[in-house]
Formats: C-alpha cells, sequence, structure tokens
C-alpha cells in the first residue's frame, strides 16, 4: 500500500503537537510495511518517498525537477540540518508567489471542475466553497495557497494507492489530488477552527475544513470529543468518521531523571500561549495557589499571541518572582523544564487531543488536564477538571503540594500507563481504515 | 553675578544577561560581562578620556575661574576599576585641581529612597566612603537618583552629617512664577536647594545637534548671550545660580564628536569668563554666595528630572516596574537577614534604577528615549530577565 501524505508539520519542521503527531504515526505505519510519500511545506518542491522506519529521521528527499535532483544527489552536506536547510525545511516556506498567479490558478481550477462533464453538483460546490475561501492577504493563507499550487504535480506525477491529508492547511491539496488521479482521500482531524480559535474562529477555515470533511471518503478524528465536534458542528456523515487515538513514544535517548531548578513545588504550563490551551486559567490558578503555597514556583513554557497580555497580567497580579515565562524552547530544552517540574497542568478550553500531557506524564509529572481534552480519554492517573473550575484546579495543586507523597505516586502510576500507550496501536488502527476505504473504492470503481 | 554651576552625572549600571528560566539555579553569572565591558570601553572612548582631558585643560588654563562638579556612581567606580582604570585616572587628576566638586549618591544609583529607609542610608554611606577613598573627598552636595526629590528626602539627608545642599530638577509645577535661578532652602529650611534650570540644560544635552530645532546651530556666542540675558531682570545684586545639570555622556556619546560639542565647551568658559558679571561656581559654594532670604519650596510629590513629566513614571508606571521593585526590595531584606556579603552585592545592583528603566512602556518621544538607553528588545524582555534574576537569587538564599 502507497500513500500520498500532506501534512504542515513533521520534525524538524513543527510547530506543534501535529508535527509529533505525524512523526509518530509516520513512523509505525512504515513498521506496518506502508510506503509513504511525504509532502511538506518546504522551500523547494520536494517530496519525501519514507519506505522504512529510519527514513522519518534522515528524510530522503527527490526534487520533483530531474536536473535539480540530479543536482541535489551531487552535492555533500556535513550534517542533516544542513541537507534540510538546502530543502528549505528548517524554516517556514517563503511566499514568492504572488496574488495573481494564485486567483488565475483558482479560476483554472474552477474551470476543470465545472466544465468536466462527471462532476456532480456536490463536488462543484465542495470546490467552489474551497477555492472561494482560499483567499487572503495573511501569510499563512498565502503559504497554503502556494502549497495547493504546488500539490497538482505530485498528485499527477506520483503514483499511489490513497491520498491522507492532516488538518485544513493540506486538505485543498489533497481533494485537489483527489480530482486530479481519482483516488480515494481520507482526511485527519487533529484539531478544528472552533479549537485553535477557543471561539467561532475565521470562516474561511470552517468553510475549507467543511469542504475537505465532505469531500472525503473517511475522516479520522484523534478523540470522541473531535468526532462529537465534526458531527455537530461540521454535520459529517458519522458513517465515515473514525476514532483513532493519537499515542505517545518517548525517544530511545532521553533523560527521565529528576533534574530541579526550584526547590519548592514547581508547576508546569507547556504549550502555545493562546486561547485554546487556557493560559488565563493557568494564571488564575496560580495566583490561588501561590497565596497558600508562596514557596511553589509556576512556570509558562512557550510562545503564542497571548505572550503580552499574560506577562503583563502576572505583573499585575503582583506574583512576584514565582511566575516565570520561559519564552520558546527548543526540544532539549523542553525536556529539561520536564525534568525541574513537579506537576503539570493543561487547562484546555478545547483539545482535540493534546499529546503535550502524556509527554509531561512519561516524565513522572502529575498532570491536570481539562475534561474538554482528547486526552483525557485514553489517561486514567490524571486529574481530569473542567478548563473554568479554577478552584478546583487550584485546591487539587495544594492538596498535592501538601501531600508530596501521593503526588509522586499519581505520576509514577501515570508514567507507567503512559508508556502502554503506543503508536503502534494507533497505526494498526489506521490501516484498518486505509484498506477499509480502499476495498470500498474498488468496489464502487471495479 | 550669575554662577554657572555645572554639573554632571557619571553612570553605568550592571546589565542582566538574557536569563532563561533553565538558568536558574545554576549560580551562573547573573550579569552580562562582555556587554558592559564593551559598554565602558566604548563610553570611555568617546566621553569619558576625551572630555576628561578637555575639561582638565579648561581648569588648568583659567586657573581657579572654571569649575565643576561630578557625582558618579559605584557601579561606575567599580567598572572603571574593571574595564577603563584610565578614566579613573583622569577623574583623579580632576580631583586634584581642587576646582571640582564630587556630589554624594546612592552607591547603586537605586531608587531605594522611595522603598527601604535603611537600605538608601547604607548605599548613600557606602558612595560617600567610596569617595573619599578614590578621590580624598567628603562630599557635601547630595543628588538623588535621577534628580528623584521630594520633601521627606530633604529630611533624611538633613539627619546625615555633612549635607548642606540638595540639587533636583527645576519643575514648573512646583516653581510656578519663580525662577530656578535663586538657590533654595527645602521646606523646613535646613538644606540648601539648587534647581536645574532644564530649557538651557537641555539645549546641550538633548538639542544640540538637531538639525529640526530652529536655533541649530548652537555656537557658544549665542548661548552666552542668552545667559547674559539672564541677569537683567536681577535688579537687586542678587547672586543667580545657572544651573546646568546633564548626563556626562551628553560628551562624545549622546552628542557625537561631529556635532561639535566638543569645540563648543572648549571656547564655552572663555566666553562666560569675558564678562565680568558672569562666572563659575560649584554646587556647595552657592551655599555662602546666597547673599539674600533664601524661599523655602515645598515638594510634597517625588519629582525627577526624566522625561516630559518629570517625575516617577519612567521606572515606576507600569504593574512590571511595580512588581519587579517590590520584589526586589522584599528580597533585599530577606538577603540582609541571611548576611551574605556575595548575594547582597547581587541583590544591590539590582537595585540600579535602569533596570527599571528598560521595563518601560510609554510611547512616544520618551519611548524613543527609553529605548536607545535600553540593551533589550523591549520592555517585556527587560522584566522577564530582571524577574528570572531575582528567582535565581532567591533560589541561592535557600
Amino acid at each position: 500500500m502507497k500513500i500520498l501524505m500532506f501534512t504542515w508539520e513533521f520534525p524538524p519542521l513543527i510547530s506543534g503537537g501535529l508535527g509529533m503527531a505525524c512523526y509518530g504515526m509516520v513512523k509505525a505505519l512504515l513498521a506496518l510495511g506502508i510506503k509513504i510519500d511525504l509532502v511538506l511545506p518546504t522551500k523547494e518542491a520536494v517530496y519525501f518517498p519514507l519506505r522504512q522506519e529510519s527514513d522519518v529521521d534522515t528524510l530522503p528527499a527527490v526534487f520533483m525537477d530531474a536536473s535539480v535532483h540530479r543536482k541535489y544527489l551531487n552535492m555533500s552536506f556535513s550534517s542533516l540540518h544542513e541537507r534540510l536547510e538546502y530543502i528549505g525545511i528548517s524554516g517556514r516556506p517563503e511566499s514568492y508567489i504572488q496574488l495573481d498567479e494564485i486567483r488565475d490558478y483558482l479560476k483554472e481550477v474552477k474551470k476543470e471542475t465545472w466544465q468536466s462533464v462527471t462532476t456532480v453538483k456536490e463536488e462543484q460546490e465542495l470546490f467552489a466553497d474551497m477555492t472561494t475561501h482560499l483567499i487572503g492577504d495573511e501569510d499563512l493563507i498565502k503559504k497554503v495557497q502556494e502549497y495547493t499550487l504546488r500539490a497538482e504535480r505530485f498528485a499527477r506525477e506520483l503514483d499511489y494507492n490513497l491520498i491522507h491529508a492532516h488538518d485544513w492547511l493540506t486538505y485543498p491539496s489533497g481533494m485537489l489530488a483527489k480530482k486530479i488521479s481519482g483516488k480515494p482521500l481520507v482526511v485527519h482531524i487533529h484539531a478544528t477552527e472552533f479549537d485553535r480559535a477557543g471561539g467561532p474562529g475565521d470562516e474561511r477555515v470552517h468553510k475549507i475544513e467543511h469542504s475537505g470533511m465532505m469531500y472525503a471518503d473517511k475522516v479520522i478524528a484523534v478523540s470522541k470529543y473531535t468526532a462529537q465536534m465534526i458531527m455537530s458542528r461540521y454535520r459529517i456523515d458519522t458513517a465515515k468518521i473514525k476514532i483513532v487515538h493519537n499515542a505517545f513514544t518517548l525517544s530511545e535517548d532521553i533523560v527521565l531523571t529528576k533534574k530541579r531548578i526550584f526547590k519548592g513545588p514547581t508547576v508546569l504550563f507547556l504549550g502555545r500561549l493562546t486561547l485554546q490551551k487556557g493560559p488565563d486559567y493557568y494564571l488564575e490558578v496560580a495566583e490561588k495557589v501561590i497565596q497558600a503555597h508562596p514557596e511553589a514556583r509556576f512556570i509558562m513554557a512557550g510562545t503564542g499571541d497571548m505572550s503580552r497580555k499574560l506577562l503583563r497580567r502576572s505583573a499585575s497580579l503582583k506574583l512576584k518572582n514565582k511566575f516565570l515565562f520561559t519564552g520558546f524552547l527548543n526540544r532539549n530544552q523542553v525536556e529539561d523544564i520536564l525534568r525541574a517540574s513537579d506537576i503539570y497542568m493543561l487547562p484546555s478550553v478545547s483539545e482535540p487531543f493534546g499529546i503535550s500531557p502524556l509527554e509531561a506524564m512519561a516524565f513522572g509529572l502529575t498532570s491536570i488536564i481539562s475534561k474538554q481534552s482528547g486526552v483525557s480519554e485514553v489517561v486514567n492517573h490524571a486529574f481530569k477538571i473542567d478548563f473554568w473550575d479554577v478552584d478546583l484546579m487550584a485546591e487539587t495543586i495544594n492538596h498535592l503540594i501538601e501531600q508530596p507523597e501521593e503526588c509522586r505516586r499519581i505520576g509514577i502510576e501515570g508514567m507507567q500507563e503512559v508508556n502502554a500507550i503506543r503508536w503502534h496501536e494507533a497505526a494498526e488502527k489506521i490501516r484498518l481504515v486505509y484498506s477499509a476505504t480502499l476495498s470500498e473504492f474498488i468496489k464502487r470503481n471495479p | 553675578m550669575l554662577n554657572i554651576v555645572f554639573y554632571f552625572q557619571v553612570h553605568q549600571p550592571y546589565r542582566l544577561r538574557h536569563i532563561n528560566v533553565l538558568d536558574i539555579g545554576k549560580k551562573a553569572n547573573l550579569f552580562d560581562d562582555a556587554l558592559n565591558g564593551q559598554v565602558m570601553r566604548k563610553v570611555a572612548q568617546k566621553c569619558y578620556l576625551p572630555t576628561n582631558k578637555l575639561l582638565l585643560s579648561l581648569i588648568k588654563k583659567h586657573a581657579g575661574r572654571f569649575k565643576i562638579a561630578y557625582s558618579i556612581t559605584g557601579t561606575a567606580i567599580e567598572q572603571f576599576k574593571l574595564y577603563s582604570p584610565e578614566t579613573l585616572d583622569s577623574f583623579k587628576a580632576l580631583a586634584d585641581t581642587g576646582c571640582v566638586e564630587f556630589l554624594g549618591e546612592t552607591y547603586y544609583h537605586s531608587l531605594a529612597f522611595l522603598y527601604d529607609t535603611n537600605e538608601f542610608l547604607d548605599q548613600v554611606a557606602m558612595h560617600r566612603e567610596l569617595m573619599k577613598n578614590e578621590f580624598g573627598y567628603f562630599t557635601e552636595t547630595f543628588r538623588n537618583t535621577e534628580l528623584i526629590y521630594q520633601d521627606k528626602l530633604s529630611d533624611l539627608v538633613f539627619e546625615i552629617e555633612g549635607f548642606k545642599t540638595i540639587i533636583t530638577e527645576g519643575v514648573e509645577r512646583i516653581l510656578q512664577w519663580r525662577t530656578p535661578l535663586y538657590a533654595y532652602k527645602n521646606y523646613s529650611k535646613d538644606i540648601n536647594l539648587l534647581l536645574k534650570y532644564y530649557q538651557l540644560s537641555d539645549d546641550i544635552a538633548f538639542r544640540f545637534s538637531d538639525r529640526d530645532w530652529p536655533e541649530y546651530p548652537l555656537t557658544v556666542g549665542k548661548f552666552v548671550n542668552w545667559i547674559d540675558h539672564l541677569t537683567l531682570a536681577e535688579k537687586k545684586n542678587r547672586n543667580q545660580f545657572l544651573n546646568l545639570f546633564m548626563d556626562y555622556e551628553t560628551f562624545g556619546e549622546h552628542q557625537w564628536a561631529e556635532s561639535g560639542i566638543f569645540d563648543f565647551m572648549q571656547h564655552f568658559p572663555d566666553e562666560v569668563l569675558k564678562r565680568g558679571h558672569l562666572g563659575f561656581a560649584t554646587p556647595k559654594e552657592t551655599f555662602a554666595l546666597s547673599n539674600y532670604q533664601q524661599e523655602a519650596l515645598s515638594f510634597p510629590e517625588p519629582v525627577s528630572w526624566a522625561d516630559e513629566q518629570r517625575d516617577l513614571s519612567a521606572w515606576l508606571e507600569n504593574d512590571m516596574q511595580h512588581n519587579a521593585i517590590e520584589t526586589l526590595y522584599e528580597l533585599l531584606e530577606k538577603v540582609k537577614t541571611k548576611g551574605d556579603p556575595q548575594l547582597l552585592e547581587i541583590a544591590r545592583k539590582l537595585s540600579t534604577s535602569d533596570h527599571f528603566y528598560y521595563m518601560c512602556t510609554k510611547y512616544f518621544q520618551d519611548g524613543d528615549v527609553h529605548k536607545y538607553f535600553s540593551p533589550y528588545d523591549s520592555p517585556d524582555q527587560a522584566y522577564i530577565y530582571y524577574i528570572n534574576a531575582l528567582a535565581d537569587l532567591e533560589e541561592r538564599l535557600s
């Protein structure tokens, strides 16, 4: 089985949980013998033909232009980093395409789909929805346009049985690939616009999400929580939705032993500082806990659109030097901060899954996660509290600070529990989704 | 007679490293030695050494008729020793002329007066000791950090043996119809007060090289004529004092050598001393020169020489500044109780007012000045590094 996979994040091109999830999933799928051609928002027109597990780390690349590829093969790179730099994976792709060009192209897409005799009305509408909403001047929208432009070539020239697209940024590409190749499409929902925005969000994104899910043959949701969301908010046929929980596998060379920074109990928030993750609730909890336990330290790790607001608010609450901001942390620093902490808290307002709590639990941190998160469906040894219940969260932390033995015990139980959650099982479920999709497809197109 | 009273502020803070949470507890150096050394050497080359040389030659040339005053912070003296010992030597040469007055202030250029009276008195005593040791000078005039002044400061300073004069900003909301050209008394008439004449001070310090300023270029002749005009209003032969107070870094650093600032200073005393009714005095000499009943002025609220507002808002306005400084003084108490001299030194270096100035979020023109002086990208970054430094200090304590 060979998959054409579109995703926006993959290590080292990563900004959040999506990249981590894709990494674990792809690696496990490769172990099952599934071949994957991976398309990322790289600067150069390349794809990554992944054939064995180790390929997820080395990322072998093929340039679409044969002459460029020959040149690339003759290059020698001193490190993986340098090679990826050459491909343009270490940074976000620059937008070098003029908007006019996009408009013309989208007109072409419309023409092709609208004039095609085989196209049914519903399909026309979905494409119209996708193309009319993929318009805007924002950097991100431009990058998605550019990515979508490029998808056509991959769709035509590569050989695959099925298309798998992760989150709305790659849905237009997935749709286009299906349109061009006639191959079935699986879309994966890691987060919807409702989750990310912590509110209604961007209308254009909703439309693109909706078109993608409607046009897909199957929709994979990362939790029951998300499945419910796409049924109720996007009205997607329940028969199409499959739930595959994310998993978590620690890399083998990781060091888990505690390395404290503070002598006092240390509480950690690790995630983007954006409405979705509930960092403002964390701040409120911190204020309450610090009153009872001035020896406690609260770390807020990450960056995001709420950074400034949170910083100023922490100052106005007079949290002294007990509430600290790390700014952006790289992988090693994330591990260091996990090793330095005792309690992990993620009060997400809406979290489709949430890999970060699993990682924290793997480090033995006692975790408090919001009931509004998919990850709470797969773990038992963590506190599950409504994101808005600041009092209960504060009481829980106070209790854990006052009972350090109990805190440690729950942390260890959580660690054992998380160690049993493997990507292998998740990949097995995805493989079943693939084969079911393919057999239905073959039945329909004998 | 109108006496020009020059006072120059010489100060360099210990700037903090970009301290991350992950650096805490590693007992790493909190201060950016490389940057501090670089700044000190640069400012020494551009300002301290050439200006000291120029002023020394002017003092010698005018044989006692040209006089100036300095206030040099402890953190500046320490960093001279570390990064530019020849600068310290050149100040000593100036001290030896007898035409230079050294003012007293807080050793760490701190805002301790507003938060911790004992710490304030300690830092003033440390500074007086330093001036005695380095220059053999006993300070008699007091200058609080950034010319911050209010009535209760005069009470405190009066209690310290030997201080007779305090200098501060000539704030209009206090002076109202009065002129800063006379020496005043503090509200209880115990202390002599000198007020900065900010229009003419700022003509040199801020506007000298501003090509959009209608008076550009500022020539010595023009400037001394303006000064001369000030004497016309005085009909009773009272001695006037034109207090030109500014950062020493004005010379060669804020106003580059190319602007002609050094030429201006070179010819300024000649032009002044050509006129018999103009001369120079140091702040402490004004005490004896005040040949009239001095009016008492009350400053119920603190004033300073910073920004348009001339209040505390450059250091103590937003929540970050308040949380940072309150946490510092709380921690300083704990450090003193613990009695570790190394930690106390760190805490005191963190009391330098510049740290709070970097956290200032005022916009418009003043914001630009703040940005010019800040080694960090934003007030938020400055705050983060500072709070991390305080968290680190607290870990070292326990």
